[in-house]
């Protein structure tokens, strides 16, 4: 619809559609304002709650803020951390802000970025002691981070950015080179973090979230896409995802697998968070038309059919709020685990009994079906309390010596987990 | 009897019991951490402003305050004072000067409300949806500051510069929050807040 041809009243609806577009307008805006005397826009009410049904007004679940000034560890109930016989947990190291995706240099260097501060941190071995060292600042939500052939790449909120050669120079890391840019123009609320990993195919994949909690995405959010740093050329991958913050490809067949937070205020059970296979590129996977593959959104499933979509490889619980996922490729652990997945379950917090909070193993039948169990529990204290736990895990990473990092952004702590003696 | 006796008994001990431990508590409240020292200068003893344009500290949620330490420090939050304050604190100072703060009682908020703006006030704050975040006292939680008997002219202050987005603001949550409210909202609702007690 133009604005300059349109009528007072398809104005005044235009008004309450799209009142901060009109009011970049400034003294058009104004004019119109006298013109048609629509009602002021309503307040909108914060973000997270977006999506609460009218018998949800008064619920009192909200969502949990991290300790971005960190915890120490001695200070943290670390000894209450549980793991399978035969495996050992331990604090790796504390005093990472915010500590969330991690990616493992070339010469050992653990790179790790946040969504609350502007800085990339990197853990580096220092005459046999862990130290943290501030490595890049001035960033806008730089919660990606992705390492391959010398290069450390970091997905911000709005572009992604190359430092070529950084392990060399810590102290003085070189200028990042913007990969792409331009990836939030709306400085869009709702989901503007990005996780970002190389594939098996050179290129950079990294999410583009749903501006909310339950609206309609525009064509290039609610999405994977991916990057070719060569070319800077991008792709969509896979739609109607409303939040992936964490993927990775199976190591035999190079698929892409990712997990996906599902919507809030449905229910306490529905819908769930999801892991999903990519077979193809273009696959489009619900959202926000259906759910978990099999429930139709009360509004926006109207006239769609959850046919229409790809179904999850696998329901991880509702609100359980996967992150980080990472097939298990080290030598440390035993047999049965070579290939598994490992997922950082972060915890609900839009449900009345909370769930989540632990590091779940994903493992696969004859037939390749998966199937979850816990892992590393010990999170969660009490699932009725508020908050219910002290510490989160939000990604997990395999080391060169095939122990299992797991970052923890609420105390930005990293723990490990290894097998055996080692 | 002798069962009701010896219950007694057990209860006044444990009532002694009890009376120690709180005194403690109170000693160790009481002991000032020597960082503290440098915020009381302009934030009031315990952290209770009587400026009206410096917030008041006391009962803010620790992890309100330790949050804009770090925030100050890093350049996110900009202010004249706090800037090079922050820039000396360690994550563990700040924690523990968030761990003091919210440990101090606040005192009766010396701001009265005038009459008229009490109900416009409350109203406002609902329309508005602070009391969805701030909570339905304006107490604040987790990282989201106390609004009841924060000093007026601070909270008038802050309400403006998230209407014009110069308000560090974490998430767009008020920036975005602020848009609709007039300069006449903004002084009915701060003198609402100033003048809320409640623990």
């Amino acid at each position: 619809m133009s604005i300059s041809s349109a009528s007072t009243v398809s104005l005044t609806r235009a008004m309450s559609h799209a009142a901060a577009a009109l009011l970049a307008l400034g003294g058009f805006a104004a004019h119109a304002q006298q013109q048609a005397k629509p009602a002021a826009a309503p307040t909108p009410p914060p973000s997270w709650q977006q999506g609460r049904s009218a018998e949800q007004e008064k619920s009192t679940l909200h969502p949990f803020a991290i300790h971005v000034t960190g915890k120490p560890a001695k200070e943290l109930p670390v000894d209450k951390l549980k793991v399978p016989a035969g495996f050992k947990v331990e604090v790796w190291v504390d005093g990472v802000p915010a500590a969330r995706s991690m990616a493992l240099g070339d010469k050992g260097t653990v790179f790790v970025g946040n969504r609350q501060a502007k800085n990339v941190y990197a853990v580096v071995n220092r005459g046999g002691k862990r130290e943290v060292k501030t490595v890049l600042k001035g960033l806008d939500t730089p919660n990606g981070v992705a390492f391959r052939k010398g290069t450390l790449y970091v997905a911000e909120r709005h572009r992604i950015t190359r430092y070529d050669g950084i392990e060399d120079r810590l102290d003085n890391p070189p200028e990042g080179k913007v990969v792409i840019d331009n990836l939030d123009p709306n400085k869009a609320p709702g989901h503007f973090w990005k996780f970002l990993a190389m594939g098996p195919d050179g290129k950079l994949y990294f999410n583009i979230g749903a501006p909310g909690n339950i609206v309609m995405p525009s064509y290039r959010e609610g999405s994977i896409s991916r990057v070719d740093p060569k070319s800077g050329i991008m792709e969509n991958v896979a739609m109607g995802v409303r939040n992936s913050v964490g993927f990775d490809w199976h190591p035999k067949t190079k698929e892409l697998w990712f997990t996906n937070h599902a919507r809030d205020w449905l229910s306490d059970d529905l819908p769930n968070d999801t892991l999903h296979r990519v077979t193809r590129k273009g696959l489009h996977f619900g959202y926000p038309f259906c759910h978990q593959g099999d429930t139709l959104d009360p509004v926006y499933g109207k006239g769609r059919d959850c046919k229409e979509f790809t179904p999850p490889a696998l329901k991880l619980g509702a609100h359980v709020a996967p992150i980080g996922m990472r097939f298990y490729t080290g030598k440390m652990f035993p047999a049965e685990y070579q290939n598994n997945i490992f997922i950082a379950l972060r915890g609900s917090w839009n449900r009345t009994i909370k769930q989540g909070y632990n590091v779940t193993r994903v493992t696969f039948d004859e037939k390749g079906s998966p199937k979850a169990q816990p892992f590393l529990t010990g999170f969660l204290v009490d699932e009725k309390a508020d908050p219910p736990m002290w510490g989160r895990p939000s990604d997990v990473m395999v080391m060169r010596d095939g122990s299992l990092l797991v970052s923890d952004d609420h105390n930005g702590i990293i723990y490990r987990v290894s097998y055996g003696k080692k | 009897m002798r069962g009701a006796r010896s219950n007694n008994g057990a209860a006044a001990i444990v009532a002694a019991a009890l009376s120690f431990f709180i005194a403690c508590a109170a000693l160790a409240t009481d002991d000032i951490p020597r960082k503290a020292e440098t915020c009381i200068a302009c934030h009031g003893p315990g952290g209770n402003s009587t400026d009206p344009g410096m917030p008041s500290l006391a009962g803010q949620p620790a992890q309100f305050i330790s949050m804009q330490l770090y925030m100050f420090r890093e350049g996110n939050r900009k202010d004249p004072q706090m800037t090079p304050i922050a820039s000396a604190l360690s994550n563990a100072d700040m924690n523990e000067l968030a761990s003091y703060f919210s440990r101090q009682k606040p005192a009766a908020p010396s701001h009265r409300t005038a009459a008229e703006n009490a109900a416009a006030g409350r109203r406002l704050a609902e329309q508005h949806h602070c009391v969805q975040c701030h909570g339905p006292a304006l107490l604040g939680l987790q990282h989201i500051p106390r609004l009841a008997g924060q000093q007026f002219a601070y909270l008038k202050a802050q309400l403006r510069g998230f209407k014009a987005s110069t308000r560090f603001d974490m998430d767009g949550q008020m920036s975005s929050a602020a848009q609709p409210l007039s300069d006449k909202d903004i002084e009915i609702l701060a003198d609402y807040l100033s003048g809320l007690g409640g623990q």
